[in-house]
């Protein structure tokens, strides 16, 4: 185990209506084994003993699944390893005197709360608008009355996996959240469940997505890049389609 | 405190039918003039309000986090237990109910297991319906696998992530009634306290996380679905949030809380690698289908795995139990682990882990079809430690995961207090002394899907309740009470830190204390000790703690300040209660209970009771009751599994 | 009105951006049909051209129909770039692109305003260029020009880039994407622009180099 000295620049802003500001802080000794949130623990156990404001930042599972931490490392969001989320990424990807710019996922539909952290529900609005299946508690057929092949069934589990963590939409340039929109119709389009609201759904949910204040998609493909969950960009063309024929068809 | 179970007459298989039918029904057309406070939106919490305002109820749900998406539930990997019988090989809804009820050490109540078991399989039927796409054979029926030891092929699941995918299909119901406009959601909001009005829940006091602001709301039932206590340990492997705050507030106005010290030990993580760790991550149960479990044989051997010969390991796990083997339960496995470590012969820097090794399974089985298996598992345990299992042997160490303990509650799932209910891990009712795989998830949404909404209807329909609203006085004063705790929390804030402790210095203490005394192994010094130790530690935080910021603003100091003092005060419960059970049972150890050969040795004729504790005051000793476990299905028997 | 709420939506506009797209590249493959008669003799290049020109209302339809494409496609495209930019492109303090070659995609609006500049100019010079000259002799004089043919070349290769991005975009935005196919459009999406690249800029190349001196 070895240890870093680190500079950082972290976004400092009060709430959405103040101006926020880059701050610098020095961190020295920092593990190569701890995670990067752990690194900002360390930071604010410093800050709070000297009597200062600590980081405020979204976190909750610390094991890459909740969606809940995120923040924009360097200009990457999630930084820079791969198909990670930010609680995941660790510190022995840095260097000693590195300095690392840390800012929070930012978009117009995303209000920033208070410095790293975020207001994200814009995605909960979409996914209300019609990300679901409209079947009451009961009364279900039986779990195996539908055959579904196993690779569809893989299929949909590759967009389902999404964690909702706004990475996509802190990264396209645009801030487009149609890698977000495509994973849920993707995989409800393609579970023969999914069918009955098919076209209903794809026109409500991009209406809800334009409603929000999201950009357009422009093909940039920064989203598939730093998805933590690998969502191929394969779930946009799917929208894509099923919103032409949605809107061809139906209403 | 009365413990009326309320358990159903009739049959086994009859008692929920029996119970359905004996329940009180709200009008369809009543239903909505009245309203439901559901706190959580896991598995448990995310289910209840959909299927409450699907019936027709008004719904306020409440989670801590920016989305209900976030809850902990969605951390599951492995997958979720039901009677389906879809393999063929021999499933029932009486084995899974035989298997729940011996997997907790016969220390749960039968009827609710049975029932359990019996809504199983409308759980998957529903999953389904939602458009969870669990794993499917090319035939396109639901795949199965056997998790957990168990004997049958029961356990669906979609990926390591079924608790994702479940929990999702929650969410997307509960998504779905807000949209419709039943169910109004509370975001980023944290229960601060229970409100009763004439002895019945009727509300809570909330803090807005962003605003700081105190909320009132009313309704005419509460449903905490709050999930388990394991942070109590500061590390475990639940997410940073979770806490026992709700929970322990409810304590506080007279709910019972049932068998405290059941904490589940999950024997495969990554070990602790530094004191600035902030939480341990699982690895699926799975790896030890073909991973094998040794230290060296001599202590304090500090050679790399590598250089230490086969003949100097010791695989204590296949030697000690030679037909379960590495598969034996997760709390023997747990105990293992830490007698080897005990012992002197743990591994890894810090002297506490133990290895699992792979190289004999890919040796027989090559690479390919190891990492087929296991390849995002051992992806995720070289991301951490920076190790390939291919080429060494993972190291592991168990680790709290969750905890069976919680809110007592009758069959109906509601508490001591009349109107408030618990749902989930939250409650204790299922799981005994020691959860199965896979049942965690089955029992989250089968309180939530088909269980609570009868208990409701019959709470309603069978209560007299007055109108009231938040301008009620009992709102004003709880809101007061509120107000003046988190007063105390800040006070320090204004002189600066010179010379305090940090929340989490307090707070990792309180781990260390309950880990070394009250965790894997106990015994009547060691928790003794730490119920001695408690009432300073909990002087120390209120008098010395320092808490930056204030109370009006986004404040996540305070948020964690707040829920280490209720562990605080929690923490003495649970001592006493493992104290207090002078038996070994399921995951609970005292080492003045054991077989000769060191496994958990019951004794029945003491211990066939759940240990429900009342609140009694702030520097008062809780005080105990007791509901006896009558068994007229099962027989209980001893755990083997030489 | 569905219509309406179609083409006002975001995916819908870039609908209409992908099929006009598709539309001006198919133009774009007829153009290079006929200009690919230059490599063979000036005759040959001329009778095609008169042969074109002795239907006049079929040019004029192709024609119009062309000019709303271009306007469409171009006017869109502005407006797109445009409202994309309320959200700041440099919003963060450092800017990363991880998708490494994003300079095609980054530079649409740039290089779709300069492949505008120059079909103005294409056009000035050669449809509404000097009557009663043949046009075989207007393609040899202006493009034996050094500028105007540098011009030519600078603009095929902005064209091929633009052409980089939008063929493969274009195909994404209709929604083929697709494990079996995507390397061949892959290909296909350096290939054609390539190609287009070397079938137009061979001509300026080709006069101005004086191996069309006797053209």
């Amino acid at each position: 185990m070895s240890s870093i000295d680190l500079t950082l620049q972290i976004w400092r802003q009060k709430n959405n209506d103040s101006l926020g500001h880059l701050e610098t802080y020095f961190l020295q000794g920092i593990h190569t084994d701890m995670s990067f949130l752990e690194m900002l623990d360390v930071l604010n156990e410093k800050l709070t003993k000297e009597g200062k404001d600590p980081v405020t930042f979204d976190h909750d599972c610390r094991e890459g699944i909740c969606g809940m931490c995120g923040a924009v490392v360097n200009g990457v969001a999630h930084g820079p390893e791969k198909e990670i989320t930010l609680c995941q990424l660790h510190m022995r990807n840095f260097r000693s005197g590195d300095t690392l710019v840390i800012e929070p996922f930012r978009s117009k539909a995303f209000p920033i709360r208070k410095d790293l952290m975020v207001d994200r529900s814009a995605l909960d609005r979409i996914i209300q608008s019609g990300g679901y299946v409209s079947v009451n508690t009961g009364g279900t057929p039986d779990g195996n009355s539908l055959p579904i092949p196993s690779s569809v069934a893989e299929l949909a589990m590759d967009a389902a996996a999404c964690i909702g963590c706004g990475a996509c939409v802190a990264s396209c340039p645009n801030g487009a959240a149609m890698l977000f929109t495509s994973a849920k119709i993707s995989q409800l389009c393609l579970l023969p469940q999914g069918q009955p609201e098919r076209k209903r759904r794809a026109l409500a949910m991009v209406e809800t997505m334009d409603k929000e204040g999201f950009g357009n998609c422009t093909n940039f493909r920064e989203c598939e890049a730093v998805c933590p969950k690998s969502i191929s960009i394969r779930n946009i063309a799917r929208l894509n389609r099923e919103f032409l024929v949605a809107s061809l068809l139906e209403g | 405190m009365e413990l009326n179970s309320r358990v159903p007459s009739g049959s086994l298989a009859d008692k929920w039918d029996n119970h359905q039918f004996a329940n009180k029904l709200v009008n369809p057309a009543n239903r909505r003039k009245f309203t439901v406070i559901v706190v959580g939106t896991g598995l448990a919490g995310a289910s209840a309000s959909a299927t409450l305002a699907e019936q027709g109820y008004n719904v306020k749900t409440f989670c801590i986090q920016d989305s209900p998406r976030r809850a902990h539930s969605i951390a599951a990997q492995g997958g979720i237990n039901a009677a389906k019988n879809y393999q063929n090989d021999g499933d029932s809804v009486h084995r899974l109910f035989y298997d729940t009820i011996k997997g907790g050490d016969f220390r749960a109540r039968e009827a609710n297991v049975y029932r359990l078991a019996q809504v199983s399989n409308s759980i998957i039927d529903q999953c389904v319906a939602q458009g969870v796409p669990f794993a499917r054979e090319y035939g396109g029926t639901l795949s199965n696998r056997s998790f957990g030891g168990a004997q049958v092929s029961r356990t669906f699941y979609a990926r390591g992530q079924t608790g994702q995918q479940l929990l999702l299909g929650a969410y997307s119901a509960l998504s779905r009634q807000i949209h419709a406009g039943k169910v109004t959601m509370f975001s980023r909001r944290e229960m601060m306290d229970l409100v009763l009005v004439d002895g019945k829940a009727r509300g809570i006091t909330t803090r807005n996380l962003i605003t700081g602001e105190l909320e009132s709301h009313c309704a005419d039932a509460v449903i905490l679905a709050t999930g388990g206590y394991g942070n109590v340990y500061f590390l475990s492997t639940n997410a940073m949030a979770s806490n026992v705050t709700a929970a322990w507030r409810a304590c506080k106005h007279g709910a019972g809380m049932a068998n405290p010290c059941f904490v589940q030990i999950h024997p495969t993580c990554i070990p602790v690698h530094g004191d600035y760790q902030s939480k341990l991550t699982l690895m699926s149960e799975s790896l030890r289908n073909d991973g094998r479990v040794w230290v060296p044989l001599k202590e304090d051997d500090k050679r790399p795995p590598s250089q230490i010969p086969e003949s100097e390991r010791d695989y204590y796990l296949e030697k000690k139990y030679p037909s379960f083997g590495n598969l034996v339960p997760r709390d023997v496995a747990s105990r293992n682990a830490k007698e080897q470590c005990d012992a002197g012969k743990g591994v890894g820097n810090t002297g506490l882990a133990v290895y699992l090794d792979f190289a004999e399974a890919i040796k027989r089985d090559g690479q390919a079809t190891i990492l087929k298996k296991y390849g995002n598992l051992f992806q995720m345990y070289e991301k951490i430690t920076d190790k390939n299992p291919l080429n060494e042997p993972m190291t592991i160490y168990p680790a709290v995961h969750y905890t069976m303990g919680g809110l007592w509650v009758d069959y109906d799932l509601m508490t001591t207090i009349p109107g408030l209910f618990a749902l989930g891990e939250c409650n204790f009712s299922d799981h005994g002394a020691n959860r199965l795989g896979a049942s965690a998830l089955m029992q989250g949404l089968a309180d939530g899907y088909f269980v609570i909404a009868t208990s409701i209807a019959h709470y309603i329909g069978s209560t007299p309740m007055e109108r009231i609203s938040e301008i009620a006085p009992e709102f004003d004063e709880s809101r007061k009470n509120v107000a003046d705790r988190i007063h105390r929390l800040l006070r320090n804030s204004m002189r600066g830190p010179s010379g305090k402790v940090t929340v989490d210095q307090i707070h990792k203490e309180l781990g260390r204390l309950l880990w070394d005394n009250c965790g894997m192994a106990r015994n009547k010094a060691g928790l003794e000790a730490a119920l001695a130790q408690l009432p300073d530690l909990k002087e120390k935080f209120w008098n010395e703690v320092y808490v930056p910021g204030t109370g009006t603003d986004i404040n996540q100091s305070l948020e964690r300040a707040g829920r280490v003092a209720d562990f605080l005060e929690f923490a003495d419960v649970m001592v006493r209660d493992a104290l207090a059970r002078e038996e070994s049972c399921g995951c609970h150890l005292r080492e003045e209970s054991q077989t000769p050969e060191n496994e958990a040795k019951r004794d029945d004729a003491h211990y066939s009771h759940v240990s429900v504790w009342q609140y009694q005051g702030d520097n008062q000793a809780p005080v105990m009751h007791k509901e006896p476990l009558i068994f007229e299905n099962v027989t209980p028997s001893q755990r083997s599994y030489k | 009105m569905w219509f309406i709420r179609f083409v006002t939506s975001s995916i819908g506009k870039k609908l209409i951006m992908g099929t006009t797209g598709l539309l001006l590249f198919l133009f774009l493959c007829t153009h290079a049909a006929g200009n690919a008669t230059i490599y063979m003799s000036s005759e040959v290049f001329q009778s095609y051209a008169d042969e074109l020109h002795s239907h006049p209302l079929i040019v004029m339809v192709f024609s119009l129909v062309i000019f709303v494409l271009f306007v469409v496609h171009a006017g869109l495209g502005i407006f797109l770039f445009l409202e994309n930019r309320r959200d700041p492109g440099c919003r963060y303090a450092v800017n990363t692109r991880v998708v490494s070659n994003s300079l095609a995609s980054r530079t649409m609006p740039y290089s779709g305003l300069f492949i505008l500049l120059f079909v103005l100019v294409h056009v000035f010079g050669f449809t509404f260029g000097p009557e009663h000259v043949p046009i075989s002799e207007t393609v040899k004089v202006m493009l034996s020009g050094f500028f105007y043919g540098l011009f030519y070349i600078i603009s095929f290769i902005i064209l091929a880039i633009h052409l980089s991005h939008g063929f493969w975009s274009m195909l994404q935005t209709f929604g083929l994407n697709h494990p079996r196919y995507n390397v061949l459009i892959a290909r296909l999406t350096y290939i054609l622009p390539a190609f287009f690249l070397l079938l137009f800029g061979g001509i300026p190349l080709y006069f101005m180099s004086g191996a069309g001196a006797s053209f």
